[in-house]
């Protein structure tokens, strides 16, 4: 009998995106049964459903793990915006609207340390303005994301999973339980940064003090592109990327 | 109890009274709807219990569609209670080369629906205006 192909973009999504230990059984179940009806809308619906219920279900049952493995990708963060990037800012630029904001604004320091590579050497201005706002938040986010999949790692290796006892060491699937730690941080993050931006528009728009409102749409743009290559950075930089779902030993 | 924490939530778990009560609210002393399908369906299918064929039962029991990583997300959570066990089937080319998850109900979880059984069928015998089909 000739295998007919699964649709690619949800097996796509869900080879990459899926977590914990049954992602593979379910991209068993749902290959089984598009062989069988050929229907490519349920398997759409199966394979885009099970990605969050899957992720839900990994966070639910390993909060803590998921929590302190993306409080250690935000500290990580925090050591390369304030350590390093402020270093940057201040042998190359000498100057920062990262620290007009920081004084004209409750919410200063949250800004400066989240959007660092735009702000602090006000980037926008400078030569190199590009690698400020992309090459440097995709480097440094992929770093953060690759250090919570790592301490992700370490605590799933030592929590025993009683559900799963018996079929674990064949199934070996710690791969597909890190990626539910890296979506959280990707999603926090994303969620950080949208939060954030609505207070820090009408921020420039109301007060005279940080950056001059001109300098707003290009500010945003270069948000925008940041934004974007942190993502991009977590996703990568955390694996999530790449094809795990042949790794079965 | 008995057993050593091991991780950081088994710690706090240990010395928290108001964690082990959510701990005990999130493993739930009764049965939900949905478990209880599942744990019917199990005992409908015998030995070709599995991800697949648990939610079609489900499903042309039902009238309606079950997202199968959902039937995983609840199995393993009754396995966690010792109402379910599973073990790895074959793998065949239709599922790509992999396994199959196969479930069964286990003596805990036959009392369960047992349990389950009798206290909705009292509940039910209190409901004298639905007796006749008329709600």
């Amino acid at each position: 009998m000739t295998q007919k192909q699964t649709p690619g973009i949800p097996t796509w999504l869900l080879k990459r995106f899926g977590c914990g230990p049954n992602n593979n059984v379910v991209l068993g179940d749902l290959e089984e049964q598009y062989q069988l009806t050929g229907s490519a809308l349920w398997y759409w619906r199966q394979a885009l459903k099970a990605i969050p219920v899957n992720l839900f279900k990994e966070l639910r049952d390993h909060a803590w793990i998921a929590a302190a493995s993306v409080m250690t990708g935000w500290v990580l963060w925090h050591f390369f915006a304030v350590m390093i990037f402020s270093g940057l800012s201040d042998y190359f630029f000498g100057r920062s609207v990262g620290a007009e904001i920081r004084l004209s604004h409750p919410m200063g320091s949250a800004w400066t340390i989240l959007w660092a590579p735009v702000l602090i050497p006000a980037a926008i201005n400078q030569p190199f303005s590009y690698v400020y706002s992309i090459l440097l938040p995709f480097i440094a986010w992929a770093i953060c994301a690759w250090m919570v999949r790592i301490v992700s790692n370490i605590y799933f290796e030592h929590v025993e999973d009683g559900s799963l006892q018996g079929t674990r060491l064949s199934m070996r699937i710690h791969h597909n339980r890190q990626n539910g730690a890296v979506l959280l941080f990707a999603g926090a993050t994303l969620l950080l940064n949208l939060i954030l931006v609505g207070p820090f528009i009408l921020n420039i728009q109301q007060h005279s003090q940080g950056p001059s409102a001109e300098l707003l749409y290009p500010l945003l743009g270069h948000l925008a592109l940041n934004v974007t290559a942190s993502i991009l950075g977590i996703l990568i930089g955390g694996g999530l990327l790449r094809d795990r779902s042949a790794i079965t030993s | 109890m008995g057993t050593v924490p091991t991780t950081p939530f088994e710690t706090a778990l240990a010395f928290s009274p108001f964690l082990q009560y959510r701990e005990q609210m999130r493993k739930g002393e009764y049965l939900g709807n949905f478990d209880l399908m599942l744990l019917l369906a199990l005992m409908r299918l015998g030995d070709d219990a599995y991800g697949v064929t648990i939610a079609q039962e489900l499903e042309e029991q039902t009238g309606r569609e079950v997202v199968v990583a959902s039937v995983y997300a609840t199995l393993d959570r009754l396995q966690e209670r010792g109402l379910v066990v599973s073990s790895l089937g074959e793998s065949t080319p239709e599922r790509g080369g992999r396994a199959k998850r196969y479930f069964r109900v286990t003596g805990a979880g036959l009392r369960e629906v047992r349990d389950a059984r009798k206290s909705l069928m009292n509940l039910w015998d209190g409901l004298p205006e639905l007796k006749g089909e008329k709600a």
